[in-house]
């Protein structure tokens, strides 16, 4: 017992340890957003968007120019919340409408390296627009301090992303189970040729369906800003991370991106205690064990 | 385990399968004795293929045993069952296209003789004389140099027969191996097939559709229905068999040759 | 005669350099050593099938395997150069041993993430690998130091890696490797186990790309993480589709017409290199009417000699 208390000091401090997984649970749910996105995309259409770290990097610095063009308001924080994902969405849908409509029927390995290629070209049109310096976004001054959990500080931001987790959670789950386009994806990611024939237009669908995921990395890459520095090399990270997430919960579900980010956010969140590169190892440990046991992740489908 | 016709080559005990409701292989039991030209029929959905990829380690089954020469070969991987001897062909023509036809002999030579770990021999040399025997075998010896790929298809299913018989097999397994040839093409290669056989004092089970075919170059005749073994014999007595009328010859009960 | 080909090529290669200005010896040894890089990752793509979107790993691997012996621990370069493919092997193994139980996307996916790994480690095990700031003044010795010497070097180097591959290919492993691309179902069926043999092509390819990284440490006298990084993933692969991935020498013509670009494009402009990349790489996949297998399949058709 001793061993164990002299390798996790924290591990009898019951306060913080609430206070972690609480932070756990915030970075748990930029994860969501990314992975969502991607799962949803690759469930509708078949492809996956290597580039959708990129999207979340596009959000983060999209945060930063509004925060700073708009006019010092308590409420210009929210509209740039508002705008930021909004703003992806739309590049989402100009790529989608632009190159990937043209590459549906072919190889997955080609749309793999087109993907590959777009994060290129968006980390690098990043730099052009914003800079090589890392940006920061000031928290909303409604949310700059802390609040006292149990005696322990937690900083106040981190409960407006907590809190907005359920809500984004119960609305995906609305949107897809409850709204008439929900059920249309739901059908799409389960026999898209049956839709086709069914006389929608899943031509229209997918875009809508791009245009949604890369909304959601766009909201997840908005909302950590005022939490991380914001700098190139975001996409990198989010992207291997998202890719665990979405290899543990399954590409196309989306129960399975919501348990999963779960797990590996509070892996991060304690990961940082223990030893920053530990967390890592067991990430991958974690994953390499999934695709040996269940290569198509918790609650996926095989692939064909 | 051998009976009055030879040492058993085959022998499946009690064989299920199940794919979510459907059980396609209910119950089967089957001997193949050594040497013997064993064909296995049935109508569509009867479970033939399923059989065939139970037996040949692609798919696990649900419960029963399979023995290979004795041995139980449950579970084995298709790997160790080419090692031990039993090599099978597919219902869609499965060769390496962009390899030519010799190199599709020569990779099968190589792996057979346990080669292919091999990094520094070039091997456009070797077992070229083995291979081009089995091509000239199979009859495809004027078309070794072409990329297997653009091989008409009744040659490409030869090529198919080459590779599987590179391994030199106890057992070999032919899944509808006249699957898309002309008739005349049809006897042509159950002819060698039967004639390799022969030979090679080697055991043979396929599947088939076409009963000119199979009355013709079978020795035993299993008929499979809905999983499970219907009736077995020689072509005679299956033909006679009143259920086999039923189910599957219809109600055009061929008149005897 | 094919040999004579051969031997000309050598002699030009033994007689050239030092009539060429220094400048373009330098750029020679690098095409050299992309060359050889992009031939170890199409040793994977192009003859086993299975596209690596995270060499990079391999390479910094043996990148920083040489430059942390020679500095850290002080070996001789020579020493340090012949450690780097080991080591690079070492993670292909490891690495590889998950990646090759996967297919096409998941495997794509999952030798990234391996990459992204490498790269992060890299990046924060400060006082083993200098983090960000890298390790600088990693040099090969006097007599090596010369753009003109380590030029010969290097090219004598990558000469004789790429003919151990080019026998490599040609050999009883590669024609099963082959096969496996072609139709594994089919090769299990002749008796090969196809993960075994895929993950033994991945630690060859591995040992290869760790071997490029090394003599580029000593090239470029120094190493930094961004050697495990997305656009180094990138390289072999457009290299390779460059140059044409079913033939083995696609890769060395690749190299060459990829360093022009380089050197013209990244030169004047470096900020937009990457952009270039990629922007190229994606018109290219959106303009090919056939994609890979259609590009391949026509080249397999059309010359004799197909492999």
């Amino acid at each position: 017992m001793d061993f164990v208390t002299s390798l996790f000091p924290w591990i009898t401090n019951g306060p913080l340890i609430v206070v972690q997984v609480m932070s756990g649970l915030s970075v748990a749910m930029f994860l969501f957003l990314v992975s969502v996105g991607m799962s949803l995309i690759f469930g509708v259409t078949r492809i996956v968007n290597l580039a959708h770290g990129s999207f979340y990097m596009v959000g983060a610095y999209l945060m930063v120019t509004l925060v700073e063009t708009l006019p010092e308001h308590a409420v210009s924080f929210w509209i740039a919340l508002v705008l930021a994902p909004i703003g992806v969405g739309l590049l989402g849908g100009v790529i989608e409408v632009t190159l990937l409509r043209r590459i549906y029927h072919r190889e997955p390995l080609l749309q793999l390296i087109l993907t590959f290629g777009l994060i290129l070209v968006i980390g690098t049109l990043v730099l052009l627009v914003w800079g090589p310096d890392n940006k920061s976004v000031a928290r909303p001054d409604a949310l700059a301090g802390s609040l006292k959990i149990l005696g322990q500080p937690f900083p106040l931001y981190y409960l407006l992303v907590l809190g907005l987790a359920p809500v984004v959670a119960i609305g995906l789950w609305l949107t897809f189970y409850r709204t008439r386009w929900g059920m249309l994806i739901r059908a799409a990611t389960v026999d898209r040729e049956m839709l086709g024939a069914l006389g929608v237009d899943v031509a229209t669908l997918y875009t809508q369906v791009f245009m949604f995921g890369s909304w959601l990395a766009g909201l997840g890459g908005a909302l950590s800003a005022p939490t991380v520095a914001v700098a190139l090399g975001m996409d990198g990270d989010v992207l291997t991370t998202a890719f665990v997430v979405v290899v543990i919960g399954g590409l196309g579900s989306f129960a399975g991106s919501f348990i999963s980010a779960l797990l590996v956010g509070e892996l991060q969140s304690f990961g940082i205690l223990v030893f920053p590169a530990v967390s890592i190892v067991l990430l991958f440990a974690i994953m390499a064990v999934v695709l040996i046991v269940r290569p198509w992740g918790l609650l996926g489908r095989p692939e064909e | 385990m051998a009976d009055a016709d030879g040492a058993l080559v085959l022998q499946v005990v009690g064989l299920r399968k199940h794919f979510g409701g459907v059980q396609a292989v209910n119950g089967v039991d089957l001997a193949v004795s050594e040497g013997e030209l064993r064909a296995i029929i049935g109508p569509n959905g009867a479970g033939k293929t399923t059989l065939f990829n139970l037996i040949s380690g692609d798919l696990p089954h649900d419960s029963g045993q399979i023995y290979f020469r004795g041995e139980q070969i449950s579970g084995l991987m298709p790997p160790e069952l080419c090692r031990r001897g039993l090599a099978r062909t597919f219902q869609i023509t499965s060769i390496f296209r962009r390899l030519t036809t010799l190199e599709n002999v020569q990779t099968a030579l190589l792996t057979h003789h346990r080669r292919h770990h091999d990094l520094f021999r070039p091997a456009r040399r070797l077992y070229r004389d083995e291979a081009m025997v089995l091509l000239d075998r199979v009859g495809l010896a004027d078309q070794a140099p072409k990329p297997s790929g653009i091989l008409a298809h009744g040659d490409q299913r030869r090529l198919e027969l080459a590779l599987a018989l590179a391994s030199e097999p106890q057992l070999l397994m032919l899944d509808e191996p006249t699957a898309g040839m002309a008739p005349r093409e049809r006897h042509e290669i159950m002819a060698l097939a039967a004639g390799i056989a022969t030979d090679a004092r080697l055991t043979i089970v396929f599947t088939e559709h076409d009963m000119d075919v199979v009355f013709a170059v079978a020795r035993r005749i299993t008929v499979l229905h809905q999983g499970a073994v219907l009736a077995e014999g020689t072509p005679v007595e299956v033909r006679a068999h009143p259920e086999v009328q039923r189910v599957y010859l219809g109600h055009r009960a061929k008149p005897a040759r | 005669m094919r040999a004579a080909r051969w031997l000309v090529a050598i002699a030009v290669l033994t007689v050239l350099p030092p009539l060429l200005p220094s400048f373009l010896v330098v750029v020679m040894t690098e095409i050299a050593i992309v060359a050889l890089f992009a031939t170890a990752f199409n040793l994977l793509m192009g003859f086993g099938g299975m596209v690596s979107f995270g060499h990079a790993a391999y390479f910094a691997l043996g990148a920083y395997a040489a430059a942390i012996l020679v500095k850290q621990a002080g070996w001789p370069m020579l020493l340090g150069l012949a450690a780097a493919p080991f080591a690079a092997a070492a993670g292909a193994l490891v690495f590889g041993f998950f990646i090759v139980r996967l297919t096409h996307t998941y495997f794509a996916m999952l030798s990234l993430a391996f990459a992204q790994i490498v790269f992060t480690v890299i990046f924060k095990w400060k006082t083993l690998t200098g983090g960000d700031d890298g390790l600088l003044n990693v040099w090969p010795p006097a007599w090596l130091k010369s753009p003109l010497a380590y030029g010969y070097f290097t090219l004598a180097v990558t000469g004789l890696a790429i003919l151990a591959m080019h026998a490599i290919v040609d050999s009883p492993f590669g024609y099963a490797l082959r096969a496996i691309r072609e139709n594994p179902r089919r090769a299990r069926f002749i008796g090969v186990n196809v993960r075994r043999h895929q993950l033994q092509a991945f630690v060859l390819s591995g040992f290869f790309s760790g071997l490029a990284g090394g003599l580029f440490a000593f090239f470029n006298g120094s190493v930094f993480p961004d050697f495990a990084y997305l656009n180094k993933s990138f390289e072999p692969l457009v290299v390779a589709l460059l140059g044409g991935v079913q033939s083995f020498f696609g890769p060395l013509a690749g190299a060459v017409g990829f360093k022009i670009l380089e050197t013209y494009i990244a030169r004047q402009w470096p900020v937009y290199w990457p952009l270039f990349l990629g922007a190229a790489v994606v018109l290219v996949v959106v303009a090919l009417p056939q994609g890979f297998v259609g590009l391949l399949q026509r080249r397999a058709w059309r010359t004799p000699t197909a492999r």
